[in-house]
């Protein structure tokens, strides 16, 4: 009879296995892989037909180029652009619906589901249903603006103007996504004692008082959840700009000609693409670096607490 | 009497007012949704008119999206419900497994193994696009389901929520379980699955979505001519073709949105307690 504890160990890593194994080859394996890569670069040599194990090795040149790149420090530039933009806007727009929502209206379930509802549809299908809303002269943004006599974006619509692209990529993402924000500060109001509200009517809070002193210190472990993610769909963004904007439109920024919303992600991709695979790579460990650091900060900033 | 009514009359236009401002937030927040339908029943051409006008019959966009013959759009959809359902079914089954031990049992590594695992989580998934398809092109997978499903079937996210359920199932209904001589297997079969089907079912609907639109993924691992594209894969790549039938692009459209809006409606209880779970009780 074998030690309990060894049994058990046995038992585990077999129920584990499955995951483990896919886990391992998909997601570990390729965090080392995409390191190897990242000092390889595609040469004119390279066999077509294995491309990946026929690269050249080139030392740090991959990187040292990034940071010679202008487009590299642009896509970041925009990343915290994008960052900046959706995140406020996003908290603003969840906490908003949550606080109306937090009444017992009749029917305010129903309108629970209809604010959650985009949440669950497909990026990449939604970034096109914008797009076409965001047309200039036929859109139907257009048309309402014009007819209220704003014509400013009657010849470039939204995405076509470097000045909006990326607002209008962040507004359809941000009327999105306030849903799943909603649901999380909702669960967290509605955790709060009915009884500190009614003591602060008492003692003669006004509603602002009330959402200062009450609500909003009790919603900051959600705020910081937010912002983590946030942060991370800001790196991860593609879907959404591979459908509305392609990167663009192009504009020149410091003299030099740059795409609008060429986010990281969408720059990556464009590398990628071009099979520019070991740039690629060494703009992903780029990423990682920037994700540890943030994660770093957010975890001194919750621990302060 | 008077106050009481006066008071009635205050509770009246409040609640008139808040329903205003909540029509307005749902109003936004569907707009693309509505629009979306409205351009879809529109007749040919006039996908940009205002007046409302309908194709005859009404249906006569997605008809000819579904029979476009150069267009195979029932293969789209075909392929995107054997993606998700096959990735929703497998991430369930192996996140179950796995979030069952970590919750009930005691082995070595245990504790390290599931802090790492779940330090990974922060990582951009950006990260993982050009490793990932070198190894599926090493294992020669383009263009194939296994291609698609499998380097995405291991969610840590998954590991998570069922060991937060399964660790409130009853330990002890196990122990009596193992004295009346049930195997492993059998344990897990028949006391930790029914009991946690319902948190089952969330990870699945959550995991279904998630391979329903893992558009970047199904962008890369198939090439143009493949017989796997899935229905955003296969708008993007024939956004060309249908740039001036915005109509018929709507109508495609819907497909894809439609049946996620249908799940959502009949099951969304379990979509947003899972959410709720995996974000805040931490």
């Amino acid at each position: 009879m074998l030690k309990s504890k060894t049994r058990e160990t046995i038992v585990s890593y077999f129920f584990l296995a499955p995951f483990l194994a896919i886990f391992a080859s998909f997601l570990l394996y390729p965090i080392f892989y995409s390191f190897y890569l990242s000092f390889r670069t595609v040469s004119p040599t390279t066999d077509m037909f294995s491309v990946f194990t026929d690269m050249k090795f080139v030392g740090f040149s991959n990187y040292l180029r990034l940071l010679k790149d202008f487009d590299f420090w642009w896509s970041l530039v925009s990343t915290g652009y994008y960052a900046v933009l959706y995140i406020p806007l996003s908290i603003a727009a969840s906490l908003m619906l949550a606080i109306l929502l937090n009444n017992q209206l009749k029917g305010h379930s129903l309108f629970r589901s209809a604010y959650f509802l985009p949440n669950v549809l497909d990026m990449f299908v939604v970034g096109i249903i914008w797009l076409f809303i965001y047309a200039p002269h036929y859109g139907i943004l257009d048309r309402i603006l014009t007819q209220l006599g704003i014509t400013y974006f009657a010849e470039k619509g939204v995405l076509a103007n470097g000045k909006t692209a990326m607002l209008g990529v962040v507004a359809a993402l941000v009327l999105k996504n306030a849903g799943f924000g909603m649901i999380l500060f909702l669960s967290a109001i509605q955790n709060i004692s009915v009884s500190i509200y009614e003591a602060a009517d008492i003692d003669g809070a006004n509603e602002w008082q009330k959402f200062k002193s009450i609500t909003l210190p009790l919603v900051v472990p959600i705020i910081l959840f937010l912002i983590i993610t946030g942060t991370i769909g800001a790196l991860n963004a593609f879907a959404e700009i591979y459908a509305m904007t392609g990167g663009g439109p192009q504009m020149v920024v410091a003299g030099k000609t740059v795409g609008a919303t060429n986010v990281s992600g969408y720059y990556l991709f464009r590398q990628f693409e071009r099979m520019n695979y070991g740039d690629a790579a060494a703009i992903s460990y780029f990423l990682l670096a920037i994700t540890l650091v943030i994660s770093y900060i957010n975890v001194k900033l919750l621990h302060r607490k | 009497m008077s106050q009481v009514q006066g008071q009635k009359t205050v509770v009246f236009v409040k609640s008139l007012i808040l329903y205003l401002f909540m029509s307005v937030g749902a109003v936004f927040v569907l707009f693309p949704f509505f629009w979306m339908i409205f351009v879809a029943v529109k007749p040919e051409g006039q996908a940009f008119s205002l007046t409302v006008s309908f194709a005859k019959p009404l249906w006569k966009n997605f008809i000819s999206i579904w029979c476009d013959p150069s267009y195979p759009f029932w293969r789209f959809f075909i392929n995107s419900v054997i993606v998700a359902t096959s990735g929703g079914i497998l991430t369930t089954l192996f996140c179950a497994m796995g979030g069952y031990v970590f919750a009930k049992k005691d082995f070595y590594g245990k504790n390290i193994l599931f802090w790492f695992l779940l330090s990974t989580m922060m990582i951009p998934g950006m990260m993982f696009l050009v490793p990932q398809f070198a190894i599926i092109t090493k294992l020669d997978w383009i263009n194939t389901y296994r291609g698609m499903v499998l380097p995405h079937v291991a969610s840590v996210f998954g590991i998570f929520l069922m060991r937060q359920y399964i660790e409130t199932v009853p330990t002890s209904l196990i122990e009596s379980a193992k004295i009346d001589g049930a195997s492993e297997l059998q344990i897990f079969g028949k006391i930790i699955i029914p009991l946690s089907s319902a948190v089952m079912t969330t990870l699945f609907l959550l995991t279904f979505l998630f391979h329903w639109s893992n558009f970047l993924w199904h962008l890369v691992v198939n090439t143009p001519d493949s017989s796997k594209l899935t229905i955003p894969v296969g708008l993007a790549l024939f956004r060309g073709q249908y740039q001036m039938d915005w109509e018929k692009m709507m109508a495609a459209s819907c497909f894809a949105i439609i049946p996620i809006v249908i799940i959502f409606l009949i099951a969304q209880k379990f979509f947003i307690e899972g959410l709720t779970t995996g974000a805040v009780k931490e």
